[in-house]
């Protein structure tokens, strides 16, 4: 079973994917994307630590290459958080820059779930300020909005969060 | 308490009137003893950083209206960015204490609590 949160920023989409996970069972999986760029980045994940604190979440963290990524064991719960760090590392790391940075996180995503028995997909919702971006930010909106796209034809559930409100799109609420 | 919530210009205003309020009963960005108060998050924009302890007295209106500010791209100004997330984790408390949670998109009311 695949879940797609998705919603803009502090909107809650953690806190609800968390308790999702909780909810369907263990062992449970938490992939980090995020880097820990700076004193704000920092901040971020350690309110995000602690929000998970108790939860009993084995952290992995993986900015790039999903692809390439083992679980240590298979039918786990496994939460992704987010393709929009992702998205960022994939396309501006140096590493994997210039690369499909689209067909790479859809593969990753495919590999992953054939590892889980569920995986929850956390995404943002970037496309909605109308910003005259320059091209490099241009082509971020865009690429996440056709990852977005492809998950949520591939998943079971899409849900958008509002106000910590999950708004069903696709499937239904458990 | 009644949160609407919905981009800007997307029909919060109008769901005000709808309600029954008058222009006397809405207060703009600003606490004070009227019922309704529009553009909360410019209110929150003064200070991000105390945005929770508006809380107790946000809870003693009628009807609050706040733009939902987190739908584009990370800001490259960090005020900017700490404002965005004020607004949502806010919002988010007030949405658990309230009756209804409205969204409006393009004037049209969606129900998402109550």
């Amino acid at each position: 079973m695949i879940f797609l949160l998705t919603g803009g920023a502090a909107c809650g989409k953690s806190s609800y994917a968390e308790q999702l996970a909780l909810q369907l069972g263990s062992p449970r999986y938490y992939i980090a994307a995020m880097q820990p760029y700076g004193e704000e980045g920092e901040l971020r994940i350690r309110r995000h630590r602690a929000m998970r604190a108790g939860k009993g979440f084995q952290t992995i963290e993986r900015y790039t290459d999903l692809q390439g990524l083992k679980l240590p064991e298979k039918d786990g719960v496994v939460l992704l958080e987010c393709l929009c760090n992702l998205t960022a590392n994939e396309m501006f790391s140096p590493e994997t820059e210039g690369n499909d940075c689209v067909e790479r996180i859809l593969s990753g995503v495919e590999q992953l779930a054939g590892q889980c028995r569920a995986l929850i997909l956390i995404t943002n919702e970037i496309g909605g300020d109308g910003g005259g971006y320059p091209d490099r930010s241009g082509e971020y909106i865009e690429a996440l909005g056709c990852i977005n796209q492809a998950l949520a034809q591939r998943a079971d559930q899409v849900w958008e969060l509002v106000c910590g409100i999950p708004i069903v799109h696709k499937g239904q609420l458990l | 308490m009644i949160l609407l919530i919905g981009g800007r210009a997307s029909g919060k205003r109008d769901y005000i009137t709808n309600l029954g309020y008058g222009e006397e009963d809405i207060a703009d960005a600003v606490l004070d003893p009227r019922p309704v108060l529009y553009n909360l998050q410019e209110l929150i924009r003064q200070d991000p950083t105390q945005a929770e302890s508006l809380l107790p007295a946000l809870l003693q209106k009628e009807v609050l209206a706040c733009d939902e500010v987190g739908l584009g791209v990370i800001p490259l100004q960090k005020e900017d960015r700490l404002y965005r997330e004020a607004v949502g984790r806010l919002c988010i408390l007030l949405a658990k204490e309230a009756t209804q949670v409205i969204r409006l998109v393009c004037g049209i009311p969606q129900i998402i609590k109550g």
